[in-house]
């Protein structure tokens, strides 16, 4: 009796499941075993019963176990090569060993790529395998810097850290490097102007950051809003930026 | 009178073999290379995938402490036509029945695997495919390191699928012909060759050969080569060797004359007036 209840609410449990959609092999077993036949005889005759199948196991709901990949190339964000990964079944097959970043770890390959490895460990070419990400995020960025339309002011570092940190990017004060010229205000003028700085990143990798320069105050000395204003080109600020500052690519 | 065809009965159907698929027509001339694919291919049985098999030989009844044997019966399968263009690492569709409630009647249901496209890369091809695959053949191709190793390594009965066994084929010729592939990085291609050769000592050139063909290009293939062999030969040419041969015997420098001149005119003719009259010829 207790065996059937228990057969009966894990069948519940199996029925709730197919209601979904499953990814997985489908593990079944037989409601009704079939009865026993001779050694190497004939199998007995199957009755509908016989195919009446339960849902064992989910594979979907098994945890795989992940597998390790070594890289054979430097993957930004990720690590550099003979580095080992540990990634689930999916992602290290088709984000790391059909592109050809990665091959698998093994005995033979571990040899191959890890005394490439110590070889080339001084040339690396990043500071650190996120460089490269923070560099690209840089200068596609587009740094609103907001000043007071009222009162008067000098562009310091201080307010570029300011503005990095509500774009989202902390940056030390010691990292930034300003332009040559004092930037004063508050100068409606500035708005439609733009220039860039310059961070360096561990130390190492510089990137220059477009600049624009918004003043900001609020009821009726408010400025207008502009849409899409980040889109717009405009014109460099310095005269000696405004070649690198047309190579930068602004955002579309 | 009756013991006596008992008997004889007995005696006969011991010597009585049943007809197999390879003992009837064209068939019986199959090479027993292809006998040992197709007994790879469709005799064996797969792993067990879509169930749990019991261990053991023998097992006690719970209740009635009652010695049972173990017999494992596979559930039943099906192929569709689909499953030929994939390589489902074993999985198929399965037809049967789920009992939902105890007071309810059963309901036909078919469990389909999920399946997707995906890019496999073969090293010995040098080449990467599409192809439509589950997630129980990504995990195959990663435990057996590689798609190459995947499909050499597995037997013709768990790869089932036409596509991987003639890929399989392709892989084994190419490798016997030593990865012409790579001829481009002649290191390349010692290296793939000395990770792949270990597979080539279970396969003569004849059984790679024969390996990966369906019942019905198998026999094919014995009908072409067969035609191949015993192709006729125009009566007119063994006609023509014979009474050269004759004039020959009759008398050599009387005739050696007139058999170039035979030779000579007859081609000029066959060339210039293949559909010419009878006596001009």
């Amino acid at each position: 009796m207790l065996s059937s209840t228990n057969l009966y609410k894990s069948f519940n449990i199996v029925q709730n499941v197919l209601l979904q959609q499953t990814r997985n092999t489908f593990v079944l077993k037989r409601r009704y075993p079939p009865p026993l036949h001779k050694k190497n005889g004939k199998l007995p005759k199957m009755k509908a019963r016989h195919f009446i199948y339960d849902l064992v196991q989910d594979t979907n709901v098994v945890k795989q176990p992940h597998i390790s990949v070594i890289l054979k190339t430097f993957v930004q964000g990720v690590g550099k090569e003979g580095d080992v990964l540990t990634l689930s079944h999916n992602v290290a097959y088709k984000d790391y060993i059909v592109p050809g970043l990665a091959v698998y770890h093994r005995p033979e390959n571990a040899e191959k790529y890890q005394q490439k490895d110590q070889n080339t460990l001084e040339e690396a070419e990043f500071s650190s395998p996120y460089a490269q990400r923070t560099m690209g995020c840089l200068s596609r960025l587009v740094l609103q810097i907001t000043m007071n339309k009222l009162e008067p002011w000098i562009l310091e570092k201080w307010h570029v850290r300011v503005s990095f940190r509500k774009a989202g990017f902390v940056v030390p004060e010691e990292a930034i490097e300003m332009p040559s010229i004092v930037i004063k205000g508050p100068d409606l003028s500035l708005q439609e102007k733009e220039f860039y700085v310059t961070v360096t990143i561990n130390k190492t990798e510089k990137v220059n950051v477009r600049c624009r320069i918004h003043h900001w105050a609020t009821g009726l000395d408010r400025l207008e809003w502009s849409e899409f204003h980040w889109k717009k080109p405009l014109e460099a600020l310095i005269p000696e930026q405004a070649e690198v500052l047309e190579k930068m690519p602004l955002p579309t | 009178m009756a013991s006596r065809i008992q008997a004889t009965v007995r005696q006969l159907s011991k010597s009585y073999k049943k007809k197999t698929k390879f003992d009837i027509g064209i068939a019986t001339e199959l090479p027993a290379a292809y006998k040992k694919f197709w007994h790879e291919w469709k005799v064996l049985k797969p792993a067990a995938v879509h169930f749990v098999p019991q261990e053991g030989k023998w097992k006690r009844d719970e209740i009635t402490g009652e010695t049972l044997p173990i017999q494992n019966i596979p559930i039943p399968l099906k192929y569709p036509a689909e499953f030929h263009e994939g390589i489902w690492g074993g999985e198929a569709v399965i037809k049967g029945f789920q009992k939902r409630d105890n007071r309810r009647r059963r309901v036909p249901h078919y469990w389909v695997p999920v399946l997707k496209r995906t890019v496999v890369r073969s090293e010995v091809l040098n080449t990467n495919l599409s192809v439509t695959v589950t997630d129980r053949t990504i995990r195959l191709i990663n435990d057996h390191y590689g798609f190459d190793h995947y499909l050499l390594k597995t037997p013709a009965c768990d790869l089932k699928s036409m596509l991987a066994l003639k890929l399989k084929k392709q892989i084994l010729t190419e490798l016997m012909n030593g990865c012409h592939r790579h001829a481009h990085d002649p290191q390349k291609q010692k290296e793939i060759y000395e990770e792949y050769k270990t597979y080539l000592s279970s396969y003569t050139p004849e059984e790679i050969e024969w390996y990966g063909l369906s019942w019905y290009e198998a026999l094919h293939k014995v009908a072409a080569q067969k035609e191949a062999a015993n192709k006729p030969v125009p009566l007119k040419n063994i006609y023509r060797k014979n009474l050269v041969e004759k004039l020959k015997a009759a008398g050599i420098e009387e005739h050696k004359t007139a058999t170039d001149e035979l030779s000579t005119t007859t081609s000029w003719l066959s060339k210039m007036n293949p559909f010419g009259k009878k006596d001009e010829a």
